[in-house]
């Protein structure tokens, strides 16, 4: 009796075991797959405008670059023009061009980004070379002014640079050469590149940046700021306060050393960049990975379903959860529902009109049809009509509900239609039994129940989360089904006999 | 709480889930249901075995046949119309008369041939049968009780139950009609049940749903101390039970007619658990006991029954 539950409880618990195993550590796939956080759409809109020479405008893209961030799920609208993207040094830019006269056209670009927490690894950055317009003599001015910098650790040095601008050529006469080399560089660079400037001087890689703050948000007009390794990680400093932040999490940074929008012809009419926050959009971040991955184990992976049948299969890997819910509500806990697995249904049922709705319109009809039941025991109907006249009274209540649903503008009421008729039909007839039979606190607490699971039910199979996590490992049924097995041998007391048989208990 | 689930452990006292998976599934195949849930199949086995039943007079199966019924029922006056396959008594009628133009219940009330003829049709149509399956209908010559417990019955026809665990006897009660229970035994909707000491066959005291009583609550008489007459003989039904069914785990029901003596009403593949109450001792602890008596007990029904009768009756005598 034991030894085969055993073996079945050890199949079941192994194979999930192995087979995820297999999955994170080899195929890397990641632990908390529905880490919702993180998830960014990010778009760039703009109307423009072509020369008589044609057209042609390149517009910063995010990168894509594992260690900072995914972008997934692209979508270009390029109207009439030519579309490509291409990658330099730590740019990406979409280029958009044509050779038409004279055209006028929008365009966009469209993605999901998801951001990596953790801190890049990457070897230092190489340290560049000062702006081309730069000439040798103001080099080596710069280099002799940063040269007091040298000693101190990155950081502090970074401190030391930015603080400088305001007070640190105080000492120094305002004649002395080297602090008027200086007034020229930065009259002529301007305090954003002289800044690139003086920290590429004392040894500090650094670039000019444009890019929109990590929040939501719809921007005209982009963030500039400069990017400096200290040798661990990128700081963002702010040019008008002179503030050193991390940049990883608070910035979104497109174009480096480049301006956002380069026209090579044409105009642009208005340029609008928008971020909005994605609770979940782990979903096609799963999808691309499978769809060009060759092992067998993601050739197989429910990602590889048609997108209209993978919304099926969401909910239903979430099912036997909610069955084992009502296993240990009935056999543990001694709670009573309608039929085994009829809340299941209701909360199938409530997927369209929402849970709310999906409730009250489930206690209105039966409500209903309970006071209907009751007057026809006086007519003496034989069972089979008599559940076809409360299966037509069903139907006529939910049509009413439409009905009113559409003078009031509510759609969760017209959504009623879809509700399992049969199912309400029955819990009518149940309840009605049940009150007859055993009195009306236990069908008021059978209905409790039912409309508890239910509700339980519904939040499980629309919890996102737990969705992408089995989608992603089906083989975690076996765990659920584990669990059910282990149910199905409790041999113990329920909840409700522990009141029931109290008095027994002092007969040991 | 988990002291209580330590103390009614400790007191031997069996649960729902422990019934089904250790007694249920193991000793009720499931091929033989049928032969208990279905009562025409177990009359008909009974009277072939010789085991006295409540008489037929017939049973229905179809639709047409219930007009028919009319004169035949009429001229009966006094049966019982029970379905084949009813549980928990749900769907039993029972007509004690026939008066004027009318039947007349055992509540008293008057019944007229189409509210009958409606509940026949109820009954064919599944709405009392396990599952909703259409079901038969069976009319029976109305049990005559033995007035043993007239003092303690609110009308109705008291029931003894007597739980059969591998053909031994193992627990008993007379479950005993009260007005709340409209004159039936049934303890879902009221009756009283009162635990018979297996070895005596003198009942004990008594359970009304979850509280211990001594005293029936309309008769105001005393519960406990009835001998209950054929002791021996019900005992030795309930264990031949086992050879008739194949069924190790079962309840038996009888009812005492007062000129047949001992009739076997129906069998219950599923016992309920509320016989512990009514015995103030735990089920389970017994159903141990059984499994460690030496096997030569199990070879005949009287072995069985000598053997309970001497290991399940002085703590149940000491309890009252």
């Amino acid at each position: 009796m034991k030894r085969p539950l055993y073996l079945v409880l050890a199949v079941l618990l192994l194979i999930p075991t192995l087979t995820i195993g297999y999955r994170l550590i080899w195929l890397q796939y990641p632990l908390l797959p529905a880490l919702p956080s993180g998830v960014w759409q990010f778009s760039v809109k703009a109307d423009i405008k072509g020369g008589e020479k044609g057209l042609r405008i390149a517009v910063a893209v995010p990168l894509n670059d594992e260690d900072v961030q995914t972008v997934f799920d692209e979508q270009i609208a390029s109207g009439a023009l030519d579309f490509s993207l291409a990658r330099h040094d730590v740019n990406r830019v979409g280029i958009w061009s044509s050779q038409a006269d004279n055209l006028q056209d929008s365009i966009s670009y469209v993605a999901q980004l998801l951001l990596r927490k953790r801190k890049t690894k990457s070897a230092p950055p190489p340290l560049g070379n000062y702006p081309p317009e730069m000439g040798e003599a103001e080099q080596v001015a710069v280099e002799k002014l940063a040269a007091r910098w040298a000693n101190l650790p990155p950081p502090a040095r970074l401190r030391a640079i930015v603080e400088s601008k305001e007070h640190i050529w105080q000492p120094l006469p305002p004649q002395d050469p080297a602090r008027q080399r200086w007034s020229e560089i930065q009259q002529k660079n301007g305090a954003l590149n002289t800044l690139v400037i003086l920290c590429r001087a004392a040894g500090l890689p650094a670039r000019a940046v444009q890019g929109l703050p990590l929040a939501e948000g719809v921007y005209t007009v982009l963030l500039s700021w400069v990017e400096v390794w200290t040798g661990s990680q990128w700081e963002n400093v702010r040019i008008s306060t002179g503030e050193i932040y991390p940049g990883a999490g608070s910035t979104l940074a497109l174009a480096r050393n480049i301006p956002a929008i380069q026209l090579l012809s044409g105009s642009v009419d208005e340029a609008q960049w928008t971020l909005t926050r994605r609770p979940v959009g782990g979903w096609n971040l799963y999808f691309q990975r499978f769809a060009g991955s060759d092992h067998w184990l993601d050739r197989w992976s429910l990602f590889r379903l048609p997108q209209e049948f993978q919304d099926t299969f969401r909910i239903l890997l979430l099912i036997p959860i909610s069955a084992l819910l009502i296993a240990f509500l009935r056999n543990v806990a001694g709670f009573p529902t309608f039929g085994i697995f009829m809340p299941v249904l209701m909360a199938l049922a409530f997927r369209n009109t929402g849970l709310p709705f999906g409730l009250s319109v489930f206690v209105v009809v039966i409500a209903i049809g309970y006071v209907f039941r009751r007057a026809l025991n006086s007519l003496r109907l034989l069972l089979v009509p008599r559940l076809s006249v409360l299966l037509s009274l069903v139907v006529a209540c939910l049509t009413v509900i439409a009905l009113i649903g559409n003078k009031i503008g509510l759609r969760p009421f017209m959504a009623v239609g879809l509700l399992p008729i049969v199912i309400l039909t029955m819990t009518i007839e149940r309840f009605f039994v049940i009150t007859e039979e055993a009195g009306a606190r236990e069908g008021l607490r059978t209905a409790a129940g039912s409309a508890a699971v239910a509700s339980i039910t519904y939040e499980i199979i629309h919890w996102e989360s737990l969705q992408l996590t089995f989608f992603l490992y089906p083989e975690l049924i076996a765990f659920v089904a584990a669990l059910q097995v282990m149910l199905g041998r409790y041999t113990g007391f329920r909840l409700g006999e522990l009141s029931r048989f109290w008095v027994l208990r002092k007969n040991s | 709480m988990l002291h209580v689930f330590r103390e009614l452990t400790a007191a031997g006292v069996l649960n729902m889930n422990r019934r089904n998976a250790e007694y249920i599934m193991r000793y009720n195949p499931r091929s033989a249901f049928p032969l208990v849930d279905n009562k025409v199949l177990t009359k008909s086995l009974a009277e072939k075995l010789g085991v006295p039943t409540p008489q037929t007079h017939c049973v229905v199966e179809h639709q047409g046949d219930v007009s028919k019924l009319r004169d035949k029922l009429t001229a009966l006056g006094r049966f019982v119309v029970k379905p084949a396959r009813g549980a928990g008594g749900s769907g039993i009628v029972i007509i004690t008369g026939f008066a004027g133009n009318h039947f007349v219940k055992s509540s008293g009330l008057g019944c007229s041939w189409d509210e009958l003829a409606f509940h026949f049709s109820d009954v064919l149509s599944g709405i009392f049968s396990l599952g909703g399956v259409p079901d038969a209908a069976i009319v029976e010559a109305l049990v005559e009780p033995n007035p043993v417990f007239a003092e303690v019955s609110y009308r109705g026809v008291p029931d003894i139950r007597i739980v059969v665990y591998r053909g031994v006897p193992v627990m008993s009660m007379v479950r005993l009609p009260t007005l709340a229970s409209d004159g039936k035994a049934n303890l879902h909707r009221g009756a009283i049940g009162a635990g018979i000491d297996i070895g005596t066959g003198l009942t004990l005291k008594a359970v009304r749903r979850a509280k211990v009583i001594t005293h029936h609550p309309d008769t105001r008489r005393p519960v406990a101390g009835i001998a209950v007459p054929d002791w021996e003989k019900m005992l030795l039904m309930a264990a031949a039970a086992l050879e008739m069914t194949g069924l190790g785990y079962l309840g038996v029901d009888l009812v005492i007619d007062c000129r047949r003596g001992p009739v076997l009403l129906e069998l219950n593949a599923r016992p309920g658990l509320a016989i512990q109450l009514a015995n103030g001792v735990g089920l389970w602890r017994r159903l141990n006991q059984v499994e460690q008596a030496p096997l030569e007990v199990f070879a005949t029904p009287e072995l069985r029954v000598a053997w309970a009768r001497k290991t399940f009756t002085v703590q149940s005598a000491a309890a009252i």
